[in-house]
């Protein structure tokens, strides 16, 4: 049976006079990989921060859900690795030890998700001495060894180039796959996001749901498979139809 | 449902004279005042408290003496010898921090035959100069001209020396593949790049110099600043000692933040961090 | 993967041995003491030809130092200046730090304290110095406050710099994995400020001492700055130069013996940026 791992009720988050996100509401199964998009600067990352309890609530819920066997940690992948700089990978991975973990069990699962994310070999630098996928791919590893209830991920391959991105999604889903975690990723890149996701959610210019659909094809999934084409092409429809709702409403005000 | 129209906060256009009432208008209503209101207040009250022995001076007093010093016009006549001096002393400061950080900057040889020589220089005090210079050249010009040459030239030099090192040599380079004249590269690529290094190495330079030439004056001169400085400390004089002090480090800070700080900004605009502090 | 820099524990000892011979050769066959040697020629070579008191051969100079070293007077002394520097540095430390937080946090501190720290940037050491002999006369007090207003301003320039280039991500991050706000601050703030705290140091410690100088000049019977006054006052330029030497030796020591390996420990994980001097 499918259980919820994230509830957002009505979320509206303002920054001053500013709503960014607007009466959002969603539920996130289990294990599943949801992906969020949106144009740069809507609300996408502020909806993780205040997920992760960064930012405060103007009103309305998102919480993480937790049940019996798992408590309601969440590991948060930033688009910058955001490592401390004066500790070692591994012990970038032992500051974030949780409460009620104990330091051998922990330090255990550091060795092991580095060793997943290919950093074995990586433990005892510092971070300026790696390129920056493998600072991004500890920062993964970081999010996982925490065994977290959810993964939150702001874009988190936007600033590699290509070649690594795709290597890096490649093995995202594989650790996914693996390990069973429920993903929210964000993205405005909307071929990452059809590619990645079992269901996709679409942000529109005032923090508001637009698109909420679910991703049934099979994976692995790339541009040379036609069923995929067809599919990309009815979401991109959907973002032409957004952004044409936008220029009538700017034009709207030109006028006044 | 709220939208983000695009208002600047003033549709004014940016003028100099609107910048500069900007500036001023900051100045005015700036919290630093407050600051000073506090000291003021509290000197004020431990003058009142200690005052009987002359020891703390009023405020009020000591700004008396400041107004006197100024409008008897001995202010001027005073920090006029002191300038000369300084500015004497600087100039050859320059000319020989130039020279040495140039060479220092170009060649390795350069850098280590004089390195050992500008370290010490950088780390004695102003003050061992100032005795050095007043037993061993007298009371004339010559003392404090010498303190400041020894005393400042080593910031010069290390400043310049950063300056020639940091000379782009690709730049150099793609202006010879153009075969660009001589003059035309020194007026055009050299210097518009050692400038900024040039200003940095006057502002700290002048710190010290001004530093040592007081120094000098206090143990070894007939007339300037440091002379009054010594002369009220020998009366036991608090009140003028703070008056000069005060009135001093008033053309100091004038001329550090009114000239050579905004010269420094100006000149190195294109530059994205300023230059460090070579001290 | 490759990566990008080389971490030092991992050159084999053989490459380490030669780096370390390199380093020596270049020590013994630096152009510094083809300087050395000129410096002194021509020194002594002056002096012998004026033959004055006011001149004194590099040879006299030298033997005063030993003197004064092997005399016991020089640790005597050192001592006197040593415990005003670093007791009228400490309370300096506190200060600037307290205000340097306060100043770096808070625009509104930070407009509030500015005026008072520029002037005590701009005021030179020689009227704190003046001042707090008038007030203290050769009692502690004197240097002790003098270094005290003199140096804190340095401290808070370098703390106020630090607190303000914070990253604020990182922090966030913190926040996100829910770590204790004790452990925010010991592991994540106290770390980012420490080269600024030793930027600090090295700064305020270097006028502290120049001030406690001065005050030891004008009003002090012992300490270092004294005996550079006593000898002034019997025009012995031979004294003023041996105490210079030994104490400027005594700064050099601290500076590259303690200050620049510590900043060297400190920084090791940070990429290798070129060093000024």
């Amino acid at each position: 049976m499918a259980t919820t791992a994230v509830s957002v009720q009505d979320l509206v988050k303002n920054f001053g006079d500013l709503r960014v996100l607007d009466k959002v509401s969603f539920d996130v199964e289990e294990s599943s990989l949801t992906t969020i998009v949106g144009f740069s600067g809507c609300g996408k990352s502020t909806l993780l921060n205040v997920l992760a309890g960064i930012e405060p609530i103007t009103s309305g819920k998102a919480e993480v859900v937790s049940s019996k066997n798992r408590s309601a940690r969440l590991g948060y992948v930033f688009q910058s690795p955001r490592l401390l700089p004066w500790l070692t990978i591994e012990q970038n991975l032992v500051f974030v030890r949780p409460e009620g973990v104990d330091e051998t069990t922990h330090l255990e699962r550091a060795k092991k998700y580095l060793e997943m994310v290919g950093l074995k070999n990586a433990r005892n630098k510092y971070p300026y001495q790696l390129s920056g996928g493998m600072q991004q791919r500890a920062g993964i590893a970081r999010a996982l060894c925490i065994e977290p209830a959810v993964l939150l991920m702001d874009e988190p391959f936007s600033h590699l180039d290509e070649i690594t991105a795709g290597a890096m999604r490649e093995e995202m889903l594989r650790i996914w796959q693996e390990t069973h975690r429920t993903i929210l990723f964000v993205t405005h890149d909307m071929q990452e996001a059809v590619e990645l996701g079992d269901r996709l959610i679409m942000l529109d210019y005032h923090g508001r749901i637009f698109v909420d659909i679910k991703i049934d094809l099979p994976r692995p999934r790339s541009l040379t498979d036609r069923v995929f084409i067809n599919f990309y092409s009815d979401v991109v429809k959907h973002l032409q139809k957004m952004q044409s709702i936008r220029a009538e409403e700017l034009a709207a005000l030109g006028v006044n | 449902m709220s939208v983000m129209t695009d208002v600047s906060p003033t549709s004014l256009p940016i003028t100099t004279t609107r910048r500069f009432a900007r500036s001023i208008k900051r100045l005015i209503f700036h919290k630093g005042w407050l600051a000073v209101l506090m000291v003021l207040v509290i000197w004020q009250i431990i003058s009142f408290f200690l005052g009987g022995h002359g020891l703390v001076p009023s405020p009020a007093r000591t700004f008396a003496t400041i107004w006197e010093v100024l409008v008897t016009g001995e202010f001027f006549v005073q920090l006029g010898d002191s300038l000369v001096r300084l500015l004497i002393g600087f100039s050859l400061a320059m000319a020989m921090g130039m020279i040495v950080g140039v060479l220092m900057g170009s060649r390795w040889f350069w850098n280590e035959f004089f390195k050992d020589i500008v370290i010490l220089g950088l780390s004695l005090p102003g003050l061992v100069y100032a005795l050095l210079s007043v037993v061993i050249f007298g009371t004339k010009l010559l003392a404090p001209v010498m303190a400041i040459l020894f005393a400042s030239y080593p910031f010069i030099a290390v400043n310049m020396r950063e300056g020639v090192k940091a000379l782009d040599k690709d730049i150099l380079d793609m202006s010879r593949a153009y075969k660009v004249g001589k003059w035309k590269v020194v007026k055009q690529v050299i210097l518009p790049a050692l400038l900024p290094h040039i200003l940095a190495a006057i502002r700290t330079g002048f710190t010290i110099a001004w530093k040592a030439s007081v120094l000098t004056e206090v143990f070894g001169a007939t007339s300037g600043i440091g002379y009054m400085i010594r002369f009220n400390f020998q009366m036991f004089a608090v009140r003028g000692i703070l008056a000069w002090s005060l009135l001093f480090g008033c053309v100091m800070l004038i001329i550090e933040y009114g000239i050579l700080i905004p010269a420094e900004r100006y000149f190195a605009r294109w530059r994205p961090h300023l230059s460090e502090e070579v001290i | 993967m490759t990566t990008t820099a080389i971490n030092p524990s991992q050159i084999p000892s053989s490459t380490r041995m030669s780096k370390i011979t390199q380093s020596i050769k270049g020590l013994v066959l630096s152009p510094r003491w083809l300087f050395l040697f000129v410096f002194i020629f021509i020194w002594n070579t002056y002096a012998v030809y004026r033959h004055s008191r006011l001149i004194p051969t590099p040879l006299k100079v030298g033997t005063t130092m030993v003197q004064i070293l092997t005399s016991g007077i020089f640790f005597e002394q050192l001592a006197a200046s040593m415990t005003r520097i670093l007791i009228g540095f400490s309370l300096a430390m506190v200060v600037g730090i307290i205000i340097g937080i306060l100043m770096g946090s808070r625009k509104s501190y930070d407009q509030f304290f500015k005026a008072l720290v520029i002037m005590g940037l701009a005021l030179p050491g020689l009227i704190y110095a003046l001042i707090c002999v008038m007030f203290f006369g050769i009692s502690i007090l004197a240097p002790v406050t003098a270094i005290l207003a003199g140096s804190y301003p340095f401290v808070v320039v370098n703390v106020a710099e630090g607190v303000k280039s914070l990253d604020k991500d990182l922090i966030d991050m913190s926040r996100s994995y829910k770590i204790g706000r004790g452990k925010i601050v010991r592991q994540v703030i106290l770390p980012s400020l420490l080269p600024f705290i030793l930027a600090a140091i090295r700064n305020g410690f270097a006028v502290a001492w120049k001030i406690c100088t001065l005050v030891e000049v004008f009003g002090a019977v012992s300490g270092v700055g004294y005996m550079i006054k006593s000898s002034f006052d019997q025009y012995a330029v031979f004294g003023i130069v041996a105490w210079a030497l030994l104490f400027g030796g005594v700064m050099l020591v601290i500076e590259y013996g303690l200050l620049v390996p510590a900043e060297r420990y400190l920084a090791r994980w940070r990429p290798k940026v070129k060093q000024v001097v």
